[in-house]
């Protein structure tokens, strides 16, 4: 009996074992019927919500884009815009940055020690509150900080930069930072399970490094790419300190306007931006779902756990 | 494959043989660490120096710290934030077990674990909104504890859970098999032979929790109600331009430090016990 055998017929006697024990199935039965009304249902309420009415602080049925008509109005709808591009930028770079760091640290590193090491310093930064990294970029970026005394020391401006923080830049620098552990991890997990013998074979065959890396390594790695850039772009969109404590009055993103648009009771508003974001949220998903089906290589992201 | 085989093949030879390219991911792998820990760094120097609003340090100084120390204001928030960090650490050592030790086995093991997986891929205001309109809004719930402890625990459980599977889908089953052939009822196979295997997972998943939730902050923002984390009273007195302001830095540093212990602490867990089988 081959191991693949046995493990099948573990697999179907764990089954029936399973079924006779259904307490244990009937608890998660009840999370995930806990789970769905805690985050599938108020989630997906947004929907209807956006179309209603509010009357004394309450939704009342009906059906109207009034609430989408002045989200273009005001202009809410340029934030959505404006959020995305300004995460989409950051992300890129990051996984230009971040995709040689994994591929180095997956495959051209030789000490397993340094390996671990590398990847727990690098993802380490992830636990740490958000509010006290972005807390010391203020007089990190301020007019006497040490970025402009360095600038100055260096004769590379006369007069400090006003324009330093509460600036896109600034924003874009805060964001940056936090996106490395999201963005290394899946990329740099995805690429150590690429088989070691297929690279092998490929080079013996004559295939040069970046050859090696574009048509083998790449596509098998594109899972754990596209998790990379969803778990790094998608807490950036909601993101509510950065552009407050760094982008001040000078840069609109989502996260402050939702707080302010619900702080004023508008919440069919709410809920229409809300949509908004998920709609392009949905289309970014299928846009790159489409690219990796069409790459030939539509695995599951997290099937490589299983093994 | 024996070992003299593993060695003339070289297998992780791809990248070696061109030094150049080591010498760029370094530096990039530098870079990063740099952008990540330099602002750490100097958080820590802003607390102690006697000007932290200019952003350079000066003659070192307790003197904020001793502020703060007697201003006192950031205790009930600190104990607010610790108080729902372990309640949601405990929720995911004994929520995470129940489902990922089901779940690799069930049949539609995969489609579980992407709604699961759903907090990670929705911005967490989107996720704080729905919840606050669906609490607050159409349920008439007040806002407060037990909203900041849901969104919380929403917001840890699929790290809670990716971190447990690892032991899970490691763990044979034929040994609770085992175990019941030899007379162990269920609840003591459990016990005594799959939860030993599990707790380095289930210890990371609390761990996970607690900081997950300790941090926690753009959910936390619409659902908090009259309720201050210690995250949100930082957030509060940042944006406040008040007096109080080089009070933040010591705080933070203190928040960081007990942070890092602790991640550690969740990493020497996790990897620990993933060298062993090696």
């Amino acid at each position: 009996m081959t191991v693949a055998e046995s493990d099948q017929i573990a697999r179907m006697e764990i089954q029936r074992v399973e079924r006779r024990f259904s307490w244990s199935r009937l608890t998660v039965g009840a999370i995930v019927a806990f789970w769905i009304a805690v985050v599938i249902v108020p989630v997906a309420l947004l929907v209807p919500w956006s179309f209603m009415r509010v009357e004394q602080f309450r939704f009342a049925w009906s059906f109207n884009l009034d609430a989408y008509a002045q989200m273009i109005d005001t202009g809410r709808l340029s934030v959505v815009v404006n959020t995305l591009r300004i995460a989409l930028t950051v992300t890129a770079i990051a996984l230009v940055v971040s995709l040689p760091v994994a591929l180095w640290l997956a495959k051209g590193v030789r000490s397993n020690a340094f390996r671990v090491t590398m990847m727990a310093v690098l993802t380490i930064p992830f636990f740490v509150s958000l509010a006290s990294r972005t807390i010391v970029m203020r007089p990190v970026l301020g007019r006497t900080g040490p970025i402009n005394s360095l600038l100055m020391q260096w004769g590379i401006i006369d007069a400090p930069i006003d324009g330093l923080l509460f600036s896109e830049f600034a924003v874009h620098l805060g964001l940056l930072a936090p996106a490395f552990p999201t963005m290394l991890f899946p990329i740099f997990a995805a690429i150590a399970l690429v088989d070691d013998d297929l690279i092998e074979a490929s080079r013996d065959l004559g295939a040069s490094p970046f050859r090696v890396f574009m048509d083998v390594i790449l596509p098998l790695a594109m899972p754990g790419i596209v998790a990379g850039i969803v778990f790094t772009l998608v807490p950036m969109l909601g993101d509510t300190v950065v552009p407050q404590l760094l982008g001040g009055t000078n840069v609109a993103m989502l996260g402050t306007s939702m707080t302010s648009i619900v702080g004023n009771m508008n919440y069919a508003g709410g809920a229409a931006l809300a949509v908004a974001v998920l709609v392009l949220l949905a289309i970014l998903v299928l846009a790159m779902r489409v690219a990796q089906r069409r790459s030939g290589l539509d695995r599951g992201i997290f099937e490589g756990l299983r093994r | 494959m024996n070992p003299q085989e593993q060695t003339a093949l070289e297998p992780r030879a791809i990248v070696r043989r061109k030094p150049a390219y080591n010498i760029v991911a370094g530096a990039l792998a530098v870079l990063i660490v740099a952008l990540s820990y330099a602002p750490l760094l100097w958080l820590g120097f802003m607390s102690v120096s006697p000007d932290p609003l200019t952003g350079m340090p000066g003659t070192p100084t307790w003197q904020w710290y001793a502020m703060l120390f007697e201003d006192g204001k950031w205790l009930a928030p600190l104990g607010t934030s610790l108080l729902f960090a372990i309640i949601v650490a405990l929720l995911c050592a004994t929520v995470t077990p129940i489902v990922a030790r089901q779940i690799p086995h069930m049949r539609h093991g995969g489609a579980l674990m992407a709604l699961f997986l759903v907090p990670l891929v929705i911005p967490g205001v989107l996720l704080g909104v729905g919840l606050f309109f669906y609490y607050r809004v159409t349920l008439g719930l007040p806002m407060g504890p037990w909203a900041l402890i849901t969104s919380h625990f929403v917001w840890a459980f699929p790290f809670a859970l990716l971190a447990l599977l690892i032991n899970t889908t490691q763990f044979d089953i034929r040994l609770r098999d085992a175990a019941s052939d030899l007379g162990a009822s269920p609840w003591r196979a459990f016990i005594d032979v799959e939860l030993p295997h599990l707790m380095p997972g289930v210890a990371g998943a609390a761990l996970f929790g607690f900081l997950l939730s300790f941090n926690e902050l753009s959910r936390s923002v619409l659902l908090r109600g009259g309720t201050t984390t210690l995250p949100i009273y930082q957030w509060t007195q940042a944006s406040a331009h008040t007096s109080n302001v080089p009070l933040l830095f010591p705080l933070s540093t203190i928040m960081l430090v007990f942070s890092l212990v602790m991640i550690t602490a969740a990493y020497w867990l996790l990897l620990g016990q993933r060298r062993k089988p090696a």
